[in-house]
């Protein structure tokens, strides 16, 4: 296997007798295109959680880029350049499109606690924001406020706050539901656009998508991990269209019909 | 009426896009209106003024917390008390010159938020509400039972101001009116500043969704300290200038009422614009200290009735810390 | 360590005296939240209202009768006076609107009462045959402050019994603990969160007629028994039974053993009490199961 540059140990997370996360073991090559599928319920989400530092997981280790992260906070799991999404989008409403960008670049480039305004850092975290903001094609609804974006735009926008982190790898929760086909394909293309040194895990139910950007392919039901390999050998182990499909043929999961 | 209103309890959306010529101009006339005050009225309205510039201080710290950052509080006159007592100490036991006083109850005041915000920022929302409150509450109690701050009486023989080391003592309410507006625009450009900068922008960010901010790498802990102790040292500035104006000072003034009445002028001016809380804060005192005689003494009752009526017609002017997941008001306008 | 506290005897019971009342008191206001989110920052007018209702039903002197009698109309006053918040709110969206909506009641009723009953402090005498002293480990005691103690543990106990032992408290805990999800049931919340808005208003208006015979009424009051609520509730954490109780009886010896020992000093160890606790234990020492700071 290539350089490793995400490693979950026997990562575990419980909610009183409800065990959401199940002694995870995974790793994500660096520079990978890496997919996280399974039934509803399989606690996707909740590793992407715990992955991230959002929750603390109950057992079990998470090793990011070389190091032991398990003891860092969200927001300093972010800055090593292990950043997230959120299955709904999470924007800042009352700001304006630009200013969600740049709270994101400020941190990287800029010191977001600095209580006046510098004309230079200031002109090199817009200068940044507006470079992430034209990769996605929203450059022109810079100063529009972010509550009346579209719900693909908003996306977009995600994917610009994103940028802003200087990501190594991004966790994206579910990026396309509720996307019509055009922002779906819109939303497929931003991500191949992705620069090839950020690595990108993405948890997603549209299986024309996670074949389409996904060169490996984890299937997790139950909290547990019950298949991961290369999309092929995925879709054609056992295991995974019992617990899929509950045996039932394999084409009404992968033939495309959703 | 509700029209004005509610164009003037819309919040900034950006707070650093760029402000058009006209709107310097017009803060520009607005000061020099202001100066000239002292020669065009009499000593009891220029008192009034002065009030509602200290006041309006106080407003504009609890702004910063509730309409910029997004934790509403009742608390600031634990930190307007504080600048407050300690400028009266001063000039009681030290010195009458007045930027001497502004200077060590401003920085007082910081320090009492810097360890007290230490804890209180850690809850968010109502919770934030509940402890502020009761800081403020606590804070009245306390200097009611202490005895170097006169106790239940209050701190009284507090001399009045100078400007210079050995000048004249300021005696004329006019003179005592530039200083109080001399503090006021201090703070209010230090108010301004700190909006526009970065770290205005990361108290935006905290009000508008806190983990999605811890989420992109930046630790809210510190932005809603420096907030804090930014609204705190402002709030103490507002207390000098209350006391270089009042020359006295008693637990009277930290009471629940002004925290509320504090609050009640960002709600009616609009959280999160600065210069709508300002005029809230004038309609505030005006109410409490001139209309009240009109309505048998029941300021509050006056205030409280405002404020319930604010609370149903003006669903705008709190929008900005309502932290309703997508304001109306971001909707129904187009690009700003 | 024991002389200290013989010596103490006295202000350890004021103390579990002083909880008592804070507890009766505290408990709609941490109930009230738990269920809705609704911080009642009238929730200290309302006991206000309660010891005037004593000033005017018990004043100088009273058969027992009569201050329980007491007790009922306040208690009445505080059902309707609840109903009547519960219905405002709910009219109002937004958290931190319905606590300004409560404010304002709260400015209005201040200067009402304090129109109605004057400014000064007003006394309430203990009902007849309770106004008297016991021994208690050799040192003479008020009887009234020990009922005060037996009537906070019989309501802390049959508020138990009504939460964990009845249908109706089944609903309230499962209202603190996930609204959506009783509401996914067809249990209408806003009833449930009527009821408990009224139910925690009878309380605290029945705790200020109770702890009028030692705090009086006076304007001012619902201000320093809204801090002392608050406090008690942030300390216990919010929404739970055991949680007040437990704040209650840390609130209460904090604050008299403070008032006893360092008089100047007492407001700022109430602080330091409830800034431990932020520090330590965000959610309170015993919140709600199922709810995050």
């Amino acid at each position: 296997m290539s350089d490793e540059l995400l490693r979950l140990e026997r990562l575990t997370l419980r909610y009183g007798s409800l065990t959401a996360v199940d002694g995870v073991d995974l790793s994500v090559a660096r520079g990978s295109r890496h997919a996280l599928i399974g039934p509803n319920g399989a606690g996707k989400s909740s590793l992407f959680a715990v992955v991230a530092g959002t929750t603390r997981a109950t057992s079990g280790r998470v090793h990011f880029d070389g190091r032991d992260v398990t003891g860092l906070r969200e927001a300093a799991r972010a800055r090593a350049g292990l950043v997230r999404t959120f299955q709904h989008s999470s924007l800042f409403g009352g700001c304006s499109v630009l200013d969600n960008v740049r709270l994101a670049s400020e941190r990287s480039v800029g010191s977001p606690l600095r209580a006046w305004r510098s004309r230079r850092g200031a002109a090199e975290v817009t200068e940044q924001a507006m470079g992430h903001l034209e990769a996605v094609g929203l450059a022109d609804r810079s100063g529009a406020p972010s509550g009346s974006l579209s719900h693909g735009e908003r996306r977009q926008l995600e994917v610009a706050m994103v940028l802003g982190c200087r990501p190594v790898l991004v966790l994206f929760d579910e990026p396309t539901a509720g996307m019509s086909a055009a922002e779906t394909q819109r939303f497929s293309e931003l991500v191949e656009a992705l620069p090839d040194d950020v690595t990108v895990v993405v948890v997603e139910h549209d299986l024309d998508v996670v074949f389409r950007l996904a060169d490996r392919v984890t299937v997790l039901a139950t909290g547990k991990v019950i298949a991961d390999g290369d999309p092929e050998t995925v879709r054609a182990d056992p295991a995974v269209q019992s617990a899929y499909l509950g045996g039932r043929s394999t084409r009404s999961l992968f033939g495309g019909a959703r | 009426m509700s029209a004005d209103v509610q164009e003037v309890t819309a919040p900034l959306v950006g707070g650093s896009r760029r402000r058009p010529a006209w709107r310097l101009l017009a803060a520009g006339v607005v000061v020099v209106v202001l100066a000239l005050l002292p020669l065009m009225l009499a000593a009891y309205p220029i008192g009034l003024m002065s009030r509602i510039l200290a006041f309006a201080l106080l407003v504009l710290s609890v702004d910063l917390l509730t309409g910029v950052t997004g934790l509403p509080t009742l608390g600031q006159v634990a930190y307007f008390g504080t600048g407050a007592y300690t400028a009266g100490l001063v000039g009681v036991h030290v010195t009458s010159n007045a930027p001497a006083q502004l200077v060590a109850g401003t920085l007082a005041a910081a320090l009492v938020a810097l360890v007290t915000g230490a804890v209180v920022v850690r809850t968010s929302g109502i919770v934030f509400l509940m402890v502020t409150l009761a800081v403020g509450e606590l804070a009245h109690q306390a200097v009611d039972s202490l005895a170097f701050t006169g106790g239940t009486n209050g701190l009284v023989g507090i001399p009045p101001i100078t400007l210079l080391p050995g000048g004249e003592p300021l005696l004329l309410s006019g003179f005592v009116y530039w200083w109080v507006l001399v503090v006021f625009l201090l703070g209010a450009a230090v108010a301004a500043v700190v909006v526009a900068s970065p770290l205005g922008r990361s108290m935006r960010g905290v009000r508008d969704g806190e983990t999605r901010l811890r989420a992109l790498g930046q630790e809210t802990y510190p932005v809603k300290l420096s907030a804090f102790v930014v609204a705190g040292a402002l709030a103490g500035a507002a207390g000098t200038a209350w006391v270089a104006q009042a020359r006295f000072i008693s637990p009277g003034d930290l009471a629940f009422d002004v925290s509320a009445f504090a609050l009640l002028a960002v709600v009616l001016g609009g959280a999160g614009s600065l210069w709508g809380p300002v005029l809230g804060a004038a309609v505030v005192i005006v109410a409490r200290d001139e209309l009240s005689s009109y309505v048998g003494g029941l300021g509050s009752m006056l205030l409280g009735a405002i404020f319930v009526v604010a609370v149903y017609l003006l669903p705008r002017g709190i929008a900005g810390v309502a932290r309703v997941r997508r304001p109306a008001w971001t909707r129904s306008r187009g690009t700003a | 360590m024991l002389d200290w506290f013989d010596a103490y005897t006295g202000t350890v019971l004021n103390g579990l005296a002083l909880a008592a009342v804070l507890f009766v008191i505290a408990v709609g206001l941490s109930l009230v939240f738990g269920t809705m989110d609704v911080l009642n920052l009238a929730h200290g007018s309302v006991s206000l209202v309660g010891a005037y209702v004593g000033v005017a039903m018990v004043g100088d002197s009273a058969s027992i009768a009569a201050f329980v009698a007491a007790v009922l109309v306040a208690s009445a006053i505080g059902l309707v006076l609840g109903g009547v918040l519960a219905a405002m709110t709910a009219k109002v969206s937004g958290h931190l609107r319905q606590a300004l909506l409560t404010l304002g009641v709260a400015l209005i009723a201040g200067d009402v009462l304090a129109e109605v009953f004057g400014s000064d402090v007003k006394r309430v005498r203990a009902p007849e045959g309770l106004d008297g002293s016991t021994e208690v480990l050799g040192t003479p005691y008020p009887v009234y402050r020990l009922v005060m103690v037996g009537v906070g543990l019989a309501v802390a106990v049959l508020l138990y019994l009504v939460l964990e032992r009845t249908r109706l408290g089944a609903i309230v805990r499962a209202t603190v603990a996930d609204r959506d999800m009783v509401e996914a049931v067809g249990i209408r919340t806003t009833l449930v969160l009527g009821g408990v808005f009224a139910g925690g208003a009878a309380l605290a208006a029945a705790g200020g007629l109770l702890a009028a015979p030692v705090l009086g009424a006076q304007p001012g009051l619902d201000d320093t028994i809204l801090l002392l609520a608050l406090v008690v509730i942030v300390i216990g954490g919010l929404g739970s039974l055991r949680g007040a109780l437990l704040g209650a009886v840390l609130v209460g010896q904090v604050q008299v053993l403070g008032v006893a020992l360092l008089p100047e000093l007492a407001s700022f160890m109430l602080f330091g009490a409830m800034g431990l606790v932020l520090l330590l234990r965000p959610a309170g020492l015993l919140p709600a199961p199922g709810r995050r700071a």
